[in-house]
């Protein structure tokens, strides 16, 4: 391997401009290109291409899977920011070619797709690593706080995260990748929900056994009109009859100061904790009012993720987060999605 | 409805810590004037009747109905006699006040809303949180249009151990106090309907017992529901935190233009090593309720809980505890006595 890791991006369409600034402040890294498939709607091709330039990067277009294993010699690390629908065989691919890769959440759109990366990458023997927030300040502090054994043991936790629809022009690159089945896969579950329930595994280290929904476009006309979900409710049962209520949407605005909010309550046998992405703060009062000052616990947790992955890749080790992880959350995702559907639990086997 | 000018003498029945409370509530209204506390006990009858000075007591409620100049009864008993008592009350033309959950049964209620309100008397439902200054405040602006319509409720409501009786305690008896749902859940079911203006239609709930696995009914529990116009909402409640008088009460309502949220967690608290004042956004709320029966009472005020949405809030707190032992989503029509009430939506009426 270089001394610097040799990174490429695999399309450039979703989360790569966050994720190129925070690469391109590694030391460590060297960002070789930006790589999209001919086949993919011009759109796309142009969208890629304008990433790649904006971060002075070479711009280069395979024609199949095939092609992009071949262009990816040299590589040591790949990072897959397509829409979600090619995440899976994009990564697929990638590890194919015997290349540690990071993808973009969610990792598959469904879990047969999941299936297949967590068997690419334990066939390859390499690196799968997905992006997550598990390692959100926040979500730190309540993982140590229950390992301390403050509150004893873990019965419950109250969930909430939200995305501000008054960000959804800006804080997504085109609103469609979240919202058109044919490039999301889904709506706001399967954009959000991973998060949920990786913080509650964090917290408790639990399975979930079993799942109950209620899902609706309640706000935005973009879900709307392509009937996805912006809102659930979900509930959660975990292996020791541990619950978990989670309220998750892109509301028109959400309660917190910064594009996304998130905060969780936990009750345990012998006390509760508290925690929230949107503190530390700092208000302050001007003209347009209030105004909170704060991190974007969102960007704290990629640029703490990203660190552990080159850290990971360069000492041959395992990042904190990976396929292992994701395919479990993948799980609960497609039990909540048939939990919609049914209007009844459903049980994880 | 029949108005009642000038001094309420007032009959109540109940001899428990809320009796007590709620004498300490009525001592802070003027114009109001509490002649008799009703209990089996009457010793016990008589150390609570020194909150009330003159107040006399009776081990039934028959004996102060008697009295003339007992223009109200404030029922303050366990859920079971609730539906006997206030009928009694509506019957013989008294105004009532029932302590929540009103009733076991939608039968039942409906028998209670016949004997008051159906014979011209007021009957107010004790759905204390209404009345508490920061729920308040937050009805008044997500029912006043000021966040659009409200779609989404998210409503966490923990509280301090409270389980008194020991194993003695009727709450922990499903058949007595209807399950938690019931028993305490009807606060937050009824908010949440209050606050999105909205029927529930399906609702999931799961519990937890933290207390002791043997809890017929768990101490917490969270409730998810769809309304008829489509909201959703998660309603969580907590009997259990380990320090008895600590509060967490938190409300987020997300509407079409805008979000409304309040937790205690912001405000600045009175502590001491002898006890915790209640948060200013919860405290003096008894009374403010009392006061507004008073009102209602007086003809001056319409009741700010009315029976139909108390109606929708029981029958959403009787599916939610079928759903608890069933495990399953449970239809609110489901339920025994169950008929939907187009009226439930009452934007802009009295709040």
């Amino acid at each position: 391997m270089s001394t610097r890791l040799r990174t490429v991006l695999i399309s450039g369409v979703r989360h790569a401009a966050d994720y190129l600034r925070i690469l391109a402040d590694d030391d460590r890294v060297h960002l070789v290109g930006l790589i999209e498939e001919v086949g993919a709607p011009d759109w796309i091709r142009a969208d890629s291409r304008a990433v790649a330039e904006a971060a002075g990067l070479h711009y280069s277009e395979v024609d199949d899977a095939a092609a992009l294993a071949s262009s990816l010699s040299g590589v040591d690390l790949a990072v897959v920011c397509s829409e979600p629908v090619r995440h899976a065989r994009l990564a697929e691919a990638t590890l194919g070619a015997g290349v540690d890769v990071l993808v973009d959440k969610p990792v598959a759109t469904t879990l047969g797709d999941a299936d297949r990366v967590l068997a690419a990458a334990q066939s390859n023997g390499c690196m799968c690593a997905v992006m997550n927030r598990t390692l959100a300040p926040a979500t730190q502090r309540l993982r140590s706080w229950v390992g301390a054994g403050h509150v004893g043991l873990p019965r419950h936790l109250d969930l909430e995260f939200f995305a501000s629809g008054a960000h959804f022009s800006t804080s997504v690159e085109r609103p469609e990748l979240v919202v058109d089945p044919a490039l999301s896969g889904g709506g706001e579950i399967l954009n959000f929900l991973g998060y949920s329930v990786d913080l509650a595994y964090a917290a408790t280290g639990l399975d979930v056994v079993e799942v109950h929904a209620f899902a609706d476009a309640l706000f935005l006309e973009p879900h709307r009109l392509n009937t996805v979900e912006d809102t659930a409710v979900i509930s959660l049962l975990l292996e020791r009859d541990v619950t978990v209520s989670i309220t998750l949407g892109r509301v028109p605005y959400a309660p917190g100061g910064t594009a996304t909010t998130s905060s969780a309550r936990l009750l345990g046998s012998h006390g509760h904790a508290i925690v929230s992405d949107d503190e530390p703060a700092v208000t302050r009062f001007g003209a347009q009012g209030a105004t909170t000052l704060a991190d974007d616990a969102g960007q704290v947790a990629a640029r703490a993720y990203l660190h552990d992955v080159v850290t990971s890749v360069l000492g041959r080790t395992s990042p904190q987060y990976d396929i292992t992880d994701a395919r479990r959350t993948a799980v609960v995702i497609d039990a909540v999605y048939r939990a919609v559907r049914t209007g009844d639990v459903v049980r994880i086997s | 409805m029949a108005a009642h000018s000038g001094e309420v003498g007032i009959a109540v029945v109940g001899t428990g810590s809320f009796a007590e409370e709620h004498l300490r509530a009525f001592a802070q209204i003027p114009e109001t004037r509490v002649r008799w506390v009703i209990g089996h006990n009457l010793d016990r009858a008589r150390a609570v009747a020194t909150l009330a000075p003159g107040a006399r007591v009776a081990a039934s409620l028959e004996e102060a109905l008697r009295d003339p100049e007992v223009v109200a009864v404030d029922v303050v008993t366990a859920t079971p006699t609730h539906a006997a008592l206030t009928i009694q009350a509506g019957q013989s033309g008294r105004h009532v006040h029932v302590e929540k959950p009103a009733a076991l049964s939608l039968a039942d209620l409906d028998a209670m809303i016949d004997a008051t309100e159906g014979a011209g008397q007021s009957l107010l439902v004790g759905q204390t949180v209404r009345f508490q200054p920061a729920v308040s405040a937050l009805g008044a602006a997500s029912r006043g249009g000021e966040i659009g319509t409200p779609r989404l409720a998210h409503i966490t409501w923990y509280t301090g151990h409270a389980w008194p009786g020991g194993w003695r305690a009727w709450q922990l008896d499903p058949t007595q106090s209807g399950g938690h749902p019931v028993h305490n859940g009807t606060h937050i079911i009824d908010a949440a309907t209050w606050l999105l203006d909205d029927e529930p239609v399906e609702v999931f709930a799961r519990g937890v017992r933290t207390f002791s696995p043997a809890m017929e009914s768990p101490d917490s529990f969270h409730i998810q529901l769809r309304t008829r116009n489509g909201s959703l909402a998660t309603l969580e409640l907590c009997y259990a935190l380990r320090s008895r008088g600590d509060i967490l009460r938190r409300l987020v309502v997300v509407g079409t233009e805008g979000t409304l949220t309040h937790s205690t967690s912001h405000e600045d608290g009175l502590h001491s090593d002898a006890t915790t004042a209640p948060p200013p956004s919860v405290e003096g709320a008894l009374r403010i309720q009392l006061a507004h029966w008073l009102d209602v009472i007086h003809g001056t005020a319409r009741p700010a809980v009315t029976t139909t949405q108390v109606r929708a809030a029981l029958a959403t707190a009787l599916a939610a505890q079928r759903s608890l032992i069933s495990g399953r989503r449970e239809r609110v029509e489901d339920v025994p006595g169950y008929t939907p009430e187009p009226q439930i939506p009452t934007r802009g009426a009295a709040s």
